[in-house]
């Protein structure tokens, strides 16, 4: 995505005299004052001239030295220009103004900032822990909370009686874990007052949650009369453990994120990593990248068919896209050798090249699956019972998609052409031919219609790969010569200047030089966005993950409001998160 | 003396048909299972017996010998009382189902039902209405949020089509004059005399009827697993959650299919190509014929959501009834 030009950051200067502009690489940011942010954000906001209407997030870096010790980052998209801008804002006494009235979607930002980070939001609603759970003492990313947690909770064994020698190096000291009271406290934080008849616990384990999100319903009958969700029963606190290891060790963790479509999640941060280190991808690494993409979105999408078919209660569709999912399956661990969790991309290129006979593979999945999608098509587009439940469920405006930062098909289900293979090509995607399927009304129903078109077009961007992948057959896949990429298996073994660098790499890491950098990916579930601060060393001093799920479900409370529990299916359906991306 | 022998008789046969019913409903289990297999393009249970046949009989030790766990908040009198509440008026119809002509053998009039009543259609109806008691208490005893959501919206269902059911009813009755089943079936003579010919509407009412009482996609929103669970039967465990199913699914889904072959299909009467046994042979292909279609619409279907169920039940299958009545009567009277 471009961002905004240096001439038009400059004119903000004239109005704002006080701000601070720094340019790195492609990305600027502006750095303003606590007093004047409000106002300067909604000037980018509301002047026409920039119209940063879309929220894409808000986070925050811990820096335990400087003083104010908190700096908020905040990230914005102007639909008009087609540019993104980010700001930055030091948190005088740890406390930031809030911008939940002038987008939505910060609501959940700025919980979390306040749940990591322990910086307050004067006027938020209702600032409560967002992952961890009410009466947690600590804020886990702060720099001074060691990784492994503060072992205060005494946790005795059960098997051996109290006073006796352990039998084993048992240590009864444990970091905190939620007790029931402690459940009971975050419920209430987050539904204060009951004002319908029951509420419903609809999770965390629930088949019709998708993972374990905790939703509480507040009936009358069974309309949903007021809605919360309670996330982070799969807070592994990603963020964190990426602290204190090398940018390629974050790979595999990138993976088991959106554990569905684990390879476009690995590209994503991959490329914002490049962006960082300046590491240029051979050619044919970038074809690659593209298609097993797109062979990805496919898989995905035909997952998310699959259970939203399921949730619906057509059983038969669910085997039906796991039969073509299962070909996926099998292509990716042909080329990856792993079938979910691949962690096949590499800085500056793939782990290993294409296997032979691959290519074979792939077009004879191309040949058959365009009938398979007509099959699901006739059994469902048309079908009254699919109608009668999608058609005018769950309606986004365009409003609500810029105010909730709504991405991916959720976004252009509701007529939004925001699609960053299209804005911000990377890879291959600026040679690639494809269209963006739009919908018109935003519900449920064109939610559908869009994944479905955008399957075909995945296969028509995956077959021109293909195309192109044959002439490429024997070119470099891995940019072994920049000094960041670690060498090959086999070069390792054959050569000792090889074997130091890869010793190098692999002990202290890419020394990216000092920056920050926020670049995104185009996941299948919405815009996956890395923002990387180095200070110089071979790990990322902060690395924030902006999830398009995350973002994506904060609407649900909203939309769900006096519709019934069955709607309530439906429209998870639609939204498609995985918990493994909301939760980090 | 003759009334002890008629009893004898009675108890023997009831016995035949409630060990029968149970043997064929788990056999029913594994026709469905085969069939959502091929359907799904996978081959359905093929390991315990030849492709599956043993399967059943497994799946009921299983069943049995599970771990029976009763909670400690539910009502338990109306937790016990209601599994059998869903299960017995289910097997209940059998006794006014005629399954053919009475036959000789050995000197002896054996009659392949339990009694011909001549209101068995009414008492049919009035069984498969117990029916929902054993839900709404399954709902309400279990003390738990879910089943009461699934118990109550499997009551809005069914009220609403037990409504629609015994007026589409009235149509086959007038045209037989009678609501003792075997006197429907012996109107229905000839390949054109089968009443679905004359009440397609009734038909159509009936089918969703039974798709709605039996719990079966698109109107399985009692048990709709992506948002109840597993609906009423949440809290059950053993053999108490093995009977709804069975009951419902199978025992309820067959009987009520074997009404439909009687009242539209013409029971068992066909062409006498098989000899002795052609009735029978008619008779049972016709109703897994109907039972096949049923699996076919579940396998197939998303479901309903409950108020747009209930909105088809008094909205458009009643006044389809009341049409279907009124066009019927007229043909009636027409003809004398």
């Amino acid at each position: 995505m471009p961002w905004i030009k240096k001439e038009k950051a400059e004119k903000l200067k004239e109005i704002f005299p006080s701000i601070n502009i720094q340019f790195y690489k492609d990305n600027v940011f502006i750095e303003v004052s606590k007093s004047i942010l409000k106002d300067f954000l909604k000037f980018l906001r509301d002047s026409e001239d920039f119209s940063f209407e879309m929220f894409i997030d808000m986070t925050c870096v811990d820096y335990p030295l400087h003083r104010p010790r908190f700096q908020g980052v905040y990230i914005l998209y102007s639909p008009v220009y087609k540019e993104r801008i980010g700001i930055k804002v030091w948190a005088e006494d740890d406390t930031l103004p809030t911008v939940t009235d002038l987008w939505k979607g910060a609501k959940w930002a700025e919980r979390e900032a306040y749940d990591m980070f322990g910086i307050k939001f004067e006027g938020h609603k209702n600032l409560v822990r967002m992952f961890m759970w009410e009466s947690y003492p600590y804020f886990p990313l702060r720099k001074d909370f060691p990784k492994e947690g503060i072992k205060d909770t005494y946790l005795p064994s059960l098997n051996e009686p109290e006073g006796s020698i352990p039998s084993h190096d048992y240590d009864p000291y444990h970091t905190a874990i939620p007790t029931l009271q402690d459940l009971e406290e975050t419920q209430k934080a987050r539904m204060p007052e009951k004002k319908a008849q029951i509420v419903l616990n609809w999770g965390p384990l629930h088949p019709g949650t998708h993972g374990t999100i905790w939703f509480l319903f507040d009936l009358e009958g069974e309309v949903i009369k007021n809605c919360d969700i309670i996330l982070g029963q799969l807070h592994r606190g990603i963020e964190k453990l990426s602290e204190d290891i090398t940018y390629t060790q974050v790979i595999p963790y990138t993976d088991r994120m959106d554990y569905i479509s684990a390879i476009c999640s690995n590209v994503a941060y991959v490329n914002a990593v490049e962006k960082l280190l300046g590491v240029e991808v051979p050619e044919k690494a970038k074809w690659i990248r593209t298609m097993l993409c797109e062979l990805q979105r496919i898989n995905s999408h035909l997952l998310w068919l699959g259970t939203f078919a399921l949730d619906l209660g057509a059983l038969t569709i669910f085997l039906y896209t796991f039969r073509e999912r299962e070909k996926i399956m099998d292509i990716i661990e042909g080329i990856a050798g792993i079938r979910l969790n691949s962690t096949y991309m590499r800085i500056g290129g793939v782990r290993m090249d294409l296997p032979e006979g691959a290519l074979d593979v792939i077009r004879h999945f191309i040949k058959d699956f365009p009938s398979r999608i007509k099959e699901y098509e006739d059994i469902l587009t048309k079908n009254r019972v699919w109608l009668r439940r999608n058609v005018g469920l769950g309606i986004i405006k365009e409003e609500d998609v810029y105010q909730y930062g709504i991405t991916g098909v959720v976004a252009r289900g509701s007529g939004v052409p925001y699609d960053i293979r299209m804005l911000d090509p990377t890879d291959a995607y600026d040679k690639v031919d494809f269209e963006v399927p739009l919908g018109t009304v935003g519900d449920c129903y064109d939610r559908y219609l869009v994944r479905m078109e955008e399957m075909r077009q995945s296969l028509g961007i995956v077959k021109q790969c293909v195309e192109k992948l044959e002439e490429l057959k024997e070119d470099k896949y891995l940019a072994t010569e920049n000094p960041y990429v670690l060498p090959t298996l086999e070069e390792t073994f054959n050569s000792i200047e090889a074997m130091v660098k890869d010793f190098n790499l692999r002990i202290y890491g890419e020394q990216a030089p000092e920056g920050e950098i926020y670049s995104s990916g185009e996941n299948p579930r919405g815009e996956l966005g890395f923002y990387i601060v180095s200070k110089g060393e071979g790990r990322p001093y902060r690395l924030r993950i902006r999830s398009g799920a995350f973002y994506n479900l904060q609407i649900f409370p909203e939309l769900i409001k006096g519709r019934t529990v069955a709607d309530a299916v439906v429209l998870l359906g639609s939204l498609d998160p995985v918990v493994g991306e909301t939760d980090r | 003396m003759e009334l002890l022998a008629v009893t004898i008789g009675i108890v023997i046969k009831s016995l035949i048909f409630i060990i029968g019913m149970f043997l064929l409903a788990a056999y029913l289990t594994l026709v469905e299972r085969k069939f959502a297999g091929h359907v799904q393009q996978r081959p359905g249970p093929l390991h315990v017996g030849f492709h599956g046949l043993l399967q059943p009989i497994a799946d009921a030790l299983k069943v049995l010998t599970k771990e029976d766990i009763v909670p400690n908040f539910v009502d338990k009198k109306l937790f016990y009382l209601a599994s059998l509440m869903a299960f017995v008026p289910a097997i209940m119809i059998l006794a006014v189902i005629p399954f053919g002509e009475p036959i000789k053998l050995f000197g002896l009039e054996i009659k392949p039902y339990i009694s011909d009543v001549n209101v068995a259609l009414i008492l049919a109806l009035a069984f498969g209405s117990i029916s929902i008691y054993g839900v709404i208490f399954a709902g309400w005893a279990s003390n738990s949020k879910y089943p009461m959501i699934g118990g109550l919206r499997k009551a809005a269902v069914l009220i609403g089509y037990e409504v629609a059911l015994g007026f589409a009813l009235v149509g086959p009755i007038m045209l037989a004059g009678s609501f003792s089943l075997r006197e429907i079936v012996e109107a229905q003579q000839g390949f054109f005399g089968a009443f679905i010919w004359y009440q397609p509407l009734a038909f159509v009412v009936y089918l969703f009827s039974v798709l709605a009482e039996t719990g079966r996609t698109p109107f399985d929103v009692q048990e709709a697993e992506a948002e109840l669970v597993a609906g009423y039967n949440t809290e059950y465990s053993g053999m108490k959650f093995g009977l709804f199913p069975l009951a419902e699914w199978y025992i309820a889904t067959f009987v009520l299919s074997a009404l439909a072959v009687i009242l539209f299909f013409g029971g068992w009467n066909g062409p006498h190509i098989f000899g002795a046994l052609s009735p029978y042979i008619w008779f049972l292909t016709k109703l897994f014929l109907v039972f096949m279609f049923l699996l076919w619409v579940h396998w197939t279907l998303p479901r309903y959501r409950v108020d747009q169920i209930t909105e088809i039940a008094w909205k458009v299958m009643l006044p389809l009834t009341f049409l279907n009545i009124f066009i019927t009567a007229g043909i009636v009277i027409l003809k004398g």
